[in-house]
This record gives structure tokens, sequence and C-alpha cells, in this order.
């Protein structure tokens, strides 16, 4: 009876009811999404308008001008040259990030597969070593590692900083592709080898092209890992040699401290790989780190 | 030709014993199931002999060669798997065809095998189509297509037909016979369900923790259980154990009620042995509703509990010395609970067992 | 008679998989680390090389744990991390529940989410320098605009401000991390035992406290663990935001290893610093992932 009763009585609040709830999920989302898209995309306008609109008092809201003459300034172009070398740091930034993406990858796979398919003891001792060794602050690991560099010459050169990079990226990459690796049921590889397959064969005819989008999602965060480091890049390089965007970013903001157009300019060139990269991304990564992290 | 031998095969993980010392001869072309609990040894000894564990101890012989350190592709069998293993980024016809793909084989004769395997199991039709795009059912036999397109010395179930559900098991099952048949090859098959054992075997091997308990045909194994393991875990309903004692020529059950130790019996069964009295349902039916004529019947008024109507049979609860036990009735009769019937036990087809070492007393 | 066989096929692959690995671990991190131990107890200076082999046993931690500064430091990382900490997992669970709702869109929100994530720190930081600027950055002007104050509010340089400033960066760019992972843990989450308790008469709240959130703690680890993995790179972000300044004002432990090393040139020390970071950093990781081993386990059962 009392249910009855409920019914009755709520039945005609519960349409209103619903409608504000809605109302205010959308306005939340709306302030989350504004809160999590307008710096970026402030940052981004900003890189196509003149610096003198930028810093115009009072504010320019509305821009009356668009240029692309940051851009060109920073790369070396037309008639206000800068000497902040953004074509080397690009190169330098590319050429070790993906330099060691496919190196930590190699490692990655090899070592994913151990922990995913094999027994062995310690392996638990083992994989929280790697873990700890990955906790270890990008700034402390840079002291000592500045003072070792030197020693074998590797300041200031882009395989200094690949070697360092490799080690940062293993850890996570062990992690994600073990998951990955995880999800193809044994018996795969089992029917494989009763077809006739080694178990070499039977990983890179059947295991490996399953994995392979795991994989990639792999790669693709130690490639954003490296491609974003700045704290161990600013004391392992001295010059366009082998200096990196964002280290090449914090240069700039020391030494053109009201230049803010060009710095933003430079910064959509750093973002711009990123987010290409997230579209890339996004379902794998999750996949494989909950099925990886929780089911074990 | 290929027959397998297992002798004395054991298997260890660190201290722990999995299968003890298993000899078994299977001869060339012929059906084994190796049936069992969860847990008896049955996957771990098929998977041995396919290579996928390592053997502990002991020889395993496919034809006449000692496979032992053998890997597995290369001793030549398939194996079909529980969960099919179909390789999901391949379509079927690759799927079929990729075992003798890996071995070199000429692109002639893997199309010409896939077809032959394609066409005994009625695939034809979907050998362009992906495992994910495939019922329960086309996928088991896509698996077993996979496993004859190699025309291995043996084939190897692991429990193929425990993920399909009840009516699709029943089709597969008439398949796997069907296709024994016209494949003419060794199978060693591992389930937990006795009615599969029961009607693919040529010979059933009851297996519990990690040993044999018997090897015999199925009609062997049916009524002849060497032990109260095997006599309840083969045949549904299971058979009813009655406690009791020998004592005078008869069994004498735990409320003073009695019956005579059957014929065959006699000279084995000593005075004042305590036995278990072995009797199946099937051969407990109300008299004038049994299966025919017994030679050794023994009449019993007891009160029926529970009749489960099957259509025209029933099962009957009912209870004896104090202990419920299971009968059957056939023919359209209704019964109620509280009836009291006179049930005719047929004494030929009864067992004793030894209540100690559960032994049959056929075998002692 | 049976004989005894291991067919010892493949029993050092394992082994071998993981050398290189272990080896690239052991020689990029750990030797560097026992360098580090090493040269913590020594009174090493950059610019007098010879100084590497004057071994001064723990002066260099005594002379840290006597300094205030230090411990100002110290206690303002500590500060700094349990906020911003809490309030990405708080801000990350209200967001996943919030998108789980939301229907219409949901993939898209789902990818906006990740952006933050795939921004380098140094950039996150250079974005709220602009914004936070007070003089041409957005906020102040919008602020100015809408005549909500008259005054240029000094976002990076009053000591509280700042703080606020950096926290919000840090907050920015690491509560997605929450956000997906616990989100992934919802769509996880089996139906029926809400609609048990549901069925058992319990309210959203009572849903929520007792089958959901315990459901979704495993993933609530996995984030604290990825987390404080890469604590640390809130340095970068203090570092091109406010340089741990003005005066020290937003001075954390790794800012102050920063200076102490590569401004101040004084190895000994700032390796000393760097160890405790270290330390700090570790325990914190091996916290989180026995927290995260023990769900797991529960986990286990329960699924």
């Amino acid at each position: 009876m009392t249910i009855a009763m409920n019914a009755t009585m709520t039945a005609p609040r519960r349409p209103l009811k619903k409608r504000a709830q809605s109302a205010a999920l959308w306005f939340t989302t709306f302030l989350l999404m504004v809160i999590m898209c307008v710096p970026g995309l402030w940052v981004v306008l900003s890189a196509f308008r003149p610096n003198r609109e930028i810093l115009a008092k009072p504010p320019i809201w509305v821009p009356t001008e668009i240029t692309l003459g940051n851009f060109a300034k920073i790369f070396g172009f037309g008639a206000e040259q800068v000497g902040i070398p953004v074509t080397s740091y690009f190169m330098n930034s590319m050429v070790i990030a993906l330099t060691s993406t496919v190196i930590a990858l190699i490692i990655g796979m090899a070592g994913g597969y151990a922990f995913a398919r094999y027994r062995f003891r310690f392996k638990g001792g083992i994989f929280l070593g790697l873990m700890l060794f990955r906790a270890v602050p990008g700034i402390a690991l840079s002291l000592p590692v500045f003072m070792m560099w030197s020693r074998l010459g590797l300041i200031d050169t882009q395989m200094g900083l690949i070697i360092v990079y490799v080690s940062l990226n293993v850890p996570f990459t062990i992690w994600l592709i073990d998951g990955f690796f995880r999800q193809i049921p044994m018996s795969l590889s089992e029917a494989a080898q009763v077809d006739g397959c080694t178990r070499w064969q039977a990983f890179w005819k059947i295991e490996f092209p399953l994995a392979r989008s795991g994989i990639a999602a792999a790669g693709v965060f130690a490639f954003l890992t490296s491609w974003n480091e700045y704290a161990l890049a600013s004391q392992l390089t001295r010059s366009t040699d082998s200096k990196t965007l964002p280290v090449g970013l914090m240069d700039f903001t020391a030494q053109f401290t009201i230049d803010w157009a060009g710095m933003c300019a430079m910064a959509v060139i750093i973002i711009v790989p990123a987010l290409i990269m997230t579209f890339l991304v996004q379902k794998h990564l999750i996949a494989g780190l909950t099925f990886g992290g929780v089911k074990g | 030709m290929a027959g397998i031998s297992l002798r004395g095969v054991e298997k260890h993980y660190g201290a722990v014993r999995v299968v003890h010392g298993i000899d078994l001869e299977i001869a060339h072309e012929e059906f084994v199931v190796l049936v069992g609990p969860s847990g008896c040894g049955k996957s771990t000894t098929l998977r041995m002999i396919a290579g996928l564990e390592d053997i502990t101890g002991g020889e395993v012989h496919i034809g006449d060669r000692l496979v032992n350190d053998l890997p597995p592709r290369k001793r030549n069998i398939s194996m079909v798997f529980q969960n099919y293993a179909l390789y999901p980024h391949m379509n079927v016809r690759d799927n079929l065809g990729f075992g003798l793909k890996i071995a070199g084989q000429s692109p002639a004769l893997i199309t010409e095998r896939v077809n032959e395997a394609a066409g005994i199991l009625g695939l034809s039709e979907l050998l362009d189509r992906t495992p994910a795009e495939l019922s329960g059912g086309q996928r088991q036999r896509v698996a077993m297509g996979r496993a004859i397109v190699r025309h291995p010395d043996a084939f190897l179930f692991d429990e193929p037909l425990s993920n399909l559900d009840a009516k699709l098991r029943g089709q597969m099952r008439a398949e796997i016979k069907k296709l024994h048949q016209k494949v003419k090859t060794t199978v060693v098959y591992v389930t937990h369900d006795q009615v599969e054992a029961m009607t693919l075997a040529d010979r059933i091997v009851v297996m519990r923790d990690g040993y044999i308990e018997q090897v015999g045909t199925p009609m062997e194994v049916f009524n002849h259980p060497v032990n109260t393991f095997v006599a309840s875990f083969i045949g549904s309903p299971p058979m009813n154990m009655l406690p009791g004692v020998v004592t005078g020529g008869r069994v004498r059950l735990a409320d003073g009620t009695s019956v005579p130790v059957p014929q065959r019996l006699t000279h084995a069964a000593h005075e004042g042995q305590s036995v278990l009295l072995g009797i199946r349902p099937d051969d407990i039916c109300p008299v004038g509703h049994g299966l025919g004529e017994t030679a050794e019947g023994t009449d019993l008024d007891l009160t029926v509990t529970l009749a489960e109507p099957l259509g025209m049979e029933s099962l009957i609860y009912t209870s004896v010395a104090g202990q419920e036990i299971q009968a059957k009735l056939y023919g359209p009769r209704i019964v109620q609970p509280g009836e009291t019937l006179s049930f005719r036990l047929a004494l030929e087809r009864a067992h004793l067992f030894d209540a100690t070492t559960t032994r049959s007393l056929e075998v002692l | 008679m049976a004989r005894i066989l291991t067919t010892n096929r493949g029993k050092w692959t394992p082994v071998l998989l993981l050398m290189p690995a272990i080896v690239t671990m052991l020689f990029v991190v750990a030797l560097p680390l026992i360098f580090s131990l090493y040269t913590s107890l020594t009174a090493y200076r950059l610019v007098r090389p010879e100084t590497l082999w004057d071994f001064v046993w723990f002066r260099n931690y005594t002379r840290i744990f006597g300094d205030w500064d230090f411990w100002v430091a110290f206690g303002r990382t500590i500060l700094f991390l349990t906020i911003a900490l809490n309030l990405e997992f708080i801000l990350g669970l209200g967001i996943a529940l919030l998108i789980a709702r939301i229907t219409w869109g949901q993939r898209t929100l789902r990818t906006i989410m990740m952006f933050p994530m795939m921004f380098s720190p140094i950039l996150v930081g250079f974005m709220f320098k602009f914004i936070f600027n007070d003089n041409i950055g957005i906020l102040n002007n919008a602020l100015q605009s809408l005549g909500l104050t008259d005054r240029a509010i000094p976002w990076l340089v009053d000591a509280k401000l700042a703080m606020f400033s950096i926290i919000f960066a840090e907050v920015w760019m690491s509560t997605s991390v929450f956000a997906i992972l616990l989100l992934a843990g919802l769509f996880a989450m089996p139906r029926d035992p809400l609609e048990a308790a549901k069925v058992d008469g319990c309210n959203s709240w009572q849903v929520f406290r007792h089958i959901t959130l315990p459901f979704i703690m495993p993933f609530a680890f996995i984030a604290m663990t990825i987390r404080s993995l890469d604590v640390a790179r809130a340095y970068d972000i203090v570092h091109v935001m406010t340089g741990g300044g003005p005066a020290g004002r937003t001075e954390l432990l790794w800012t102050m290893i920063a200076r102490t090393g590569y401004s101040d040139a004084r190895m000994g020390q700032a390796n000393a610093m760097a160890y405790v970071s270290t330390i700090l950093s570790i325990l914190f990781t091996w916290y989180f992932y026995n927290k995260l081993m023990a769900a797991r386990r529960y986990m286990g059962g329960v699924q």
C-alpha cells in the first residue's frame, strides 16, 4: 500500500526532478569541458595573433589580426629572426623520441611476454623492482646521470638522452604489454604449436598480430613520455646538437620574457604531435592498463 | 600406423604429484575416452601426450616413436581445445590451412585438403568468415576441421563440448562419432561427462586423483565396475549404495531388511563381511513396471516419497533401511507420494562391494 | 621401470627475455643511484672536481636536516602532493561518475578527457604561466573586463595564490588519469550486485558506498600507482611557472635540488637531498603498489 501511495504522490513531480537533474548534469559537463579545453585553446589562438595584440591594455578580446608570423619567426624565416633554432629542437625531439620508443618497445615486448606467459622465481620481486626504479624522480636521477655521462662523453649527444629515455620507458611498457599479452589465450599459442609452429613462430604469427594494437598503444605512450620529458633533458643537453623541444620552450621563456606570441607558437608545435597521438591511443591504452592492472 | 602407448607416465609439479604411474595401451584407430571428475589428471595426461606439458616420469610412444623429448609440432598429432582456440585474425579457410602452410605444403595440396575437410564437416559455405562471425557449433566444427586437414597419427580432444548447450552437445556428439567412422584415426578424448564417454568410446578409461580406476568397453565398465567409484560415476541416475552385512547367505541392511546374496557372488562373499549393495535405479522397479523378466527377483514393499515423471518412465524416490534411494517406473502410470508399492529388485544385475576396500566382490 | 626425465625446453627463456630490461635498468638507474649515494657522502662541488674524493660521511645529511629552509620545502612538497592527489582523486571520481551518466557524445568526452595527460608538464606550466600572468593573462583580463576586480591579482607572486596556481596546474594535468581509470572501472562493474542492492532497499548513496566504491578501488589504486611514478613531473610545472619563487615561496624539494646542484654546484649536498626525495617517491610507490596487489587478490575472488 505504501508503494502505491508513493507512486501516486511522486508521479507528477518525477519529470521535473529528472529534468532538473539532467540540466545540472549538462551544466556541470559543460563547465568541465570549458576548464579542460579553454587553456589549451587560448594558447593555440594566441599563437596566431601578433604579440602586440596580446600585450595590449585594455585587452583586445576579439582578434583583429590573424598571422602565421610567429611560426615563421621561430623557425627562422621572415623579417624578425629569433635566436631559437626550433627546427633543430624539433628534429632532436623526433629522433630521440622515436629511437628510444622503438628500443623500449623491443625490450618491453620481450619482458612483457616473459611476465605474461612464464612462471619463474622472483617474478613479483622483479616486477616491483622495475616499478620502483621508475619511481626515482627525474631531477634526482639527473644529478648522478649528469656526472656519469660527463665522464662517458654522453653529454649533449642524442644517444645519451636516448639511453636514459629507454630506461625511463621500459617499466611501464612492460606493464602495458604484459597486460595485452595476457588477454590472448594461451591455447592459441598451443594450437599453433600443435599445428606445427615452434614457440617463436607461434609468437610472431599468432600472438604478436593479436597484440599489435596494444603494442602500438604502448609505443605511443612511450613516445609521449620521451617527447615531453624535461628534467633530464635540461641537464644532459647543451646545444642544438641534442636540445629537445621542452628545453627549447624553457629557454625561450627565460630569454624572451615578453614574446608571448612566439612562446605560444612554440607550444603549439609541441602539442600537435601529442594530440595526434591521443586520437590513436585512447581505447587500447585503457584496455591494457586495466586488464593488466586488475585481473592480473 | 599409430597406436599410443603410455608406460609409467607421471607428472609432478614440484612436490605435488598430479599423475601417478599411468599405463595404457591405445590401439591404432581406437577411440579412447579419459573420463573422471575435475582434477583427476585426465587433461594433464592428454597434454603430456600432446607435448604441451613436460613428462616428469615414464614414457610416451606414438606409433613406434618415443616422443618424450619431442615438441608438439614433431609428434604429428592434432588437438581440439575446449575453447576451440581458433585464430581470430584469420578466416575459416586460413584457420584450416594454417598447419599445412607452416609445414610448407604446396598451395594446391592445401586447397584440396581444406576443401575436403570443409566438405566433411559442412563448412564449405563458411570458408570466408572469421571466427567471430560463427556460432558455437560452427566454431567447434572448424576446430575439428583444422585437426583433420593434417592427416595426423592421432586426434586429441580436450573437453570440446563443455562450452555448448545441452541440445547442441547431443548433436555434436553424433557428429564426432560419424567423423571417427569416416576418418579412421586414433582418438584420445577427455571429458568429465560420462554420457559422452559411454556414447563415443571404444574403450573408457576412468580416472581419479591421478590414477586409472578402470579401463574397459562402455558395457564392461557399466555392467562390471571394479569399485564403488566407477560404479557411482558411470550411469545416470547413479547407482544406489546400501550398507549391509553378509549374514547367512543374505545381505542384512541397516534396519534388518535383508535380501539374498546374488547367486554369482555367493562364493565370493563371506560371513560377517561388511558390504555395500549396489543396485541401479533401472533394476529396482514396481512389479509389472520393469524392463522385463528378472531371473533373480526379490520384492520389497516401499513407500514412495517423490515421483518425477519423465514421460514414458518416472524416477521414483523412496527409502530402504533409512536411506533414500532412486528407482525407476516404466510405463505411463502416475504415482503419488505416500503410495506403497511392491518393488522388485533384479539381483542378477546387483553388485556387492567390500565396505573397506570399496572393490567389487566380482573382481576379488 | 619409469625413468625420471626432465625436458627442460625453454627453461632459461624467461630469464633471457628479461635480460635486456634488467641490464638497462641496472646500468641507467641502479648504477647512478649508487653513485649518487656515494656522492652524497662527499663534499663534491662541480667547480672543484677533486672534491669528489673528499669523504665527509653524513655531514651533508645532518646539514640539510638541520636546515630550516629544507624542512619548509619538504613540508611544502608534502602539502602540495597531499592536496593535489586528493583533489585529483575526488575530482576524477566525480568526472567519471558524470561521464558514465551521459550517453550522447560520451566517446568525444572521453577523448577530451585524455588531452591534459598528453601535454608536457613544461607545456602545462607555460600555459598557466600565460593564463595566470598578472598583466596580460586571460584570467586577470577576464576578471577586470567583467568588473569583478580592479586590481591585477598576483596569481604567481603572492605566497598563497602561487601555491594555489601550481596546485591548480598540477590538478588540471593529472586528474584525467584518475578520471579515465575510474571510468573504466565503472564500465567494468557488473550490473547484478547493483540491482540486488536496490531491490534490497538501498538508496543511491548506500549503493555507491557499499557496492560501487569497493569495486572501483583497485582502479583507483592503479591510478595512484601510476601517479606516484610520475609525481616528480610537478617539478617541470613549478620550474617554469615560478622557478620555486618568488623568494622561495613555492620552493619544493625538487626545485631546491636543481638549484643546489646546478646553480650552486654543490653536488654532494644536492645528491643528499635527491636521495631523500627518491626514498620518498619509492615509499610512496611501494605503498600503493602493495595496495594494488591486495586489491587484485580481492577482486580475483569476486570476479
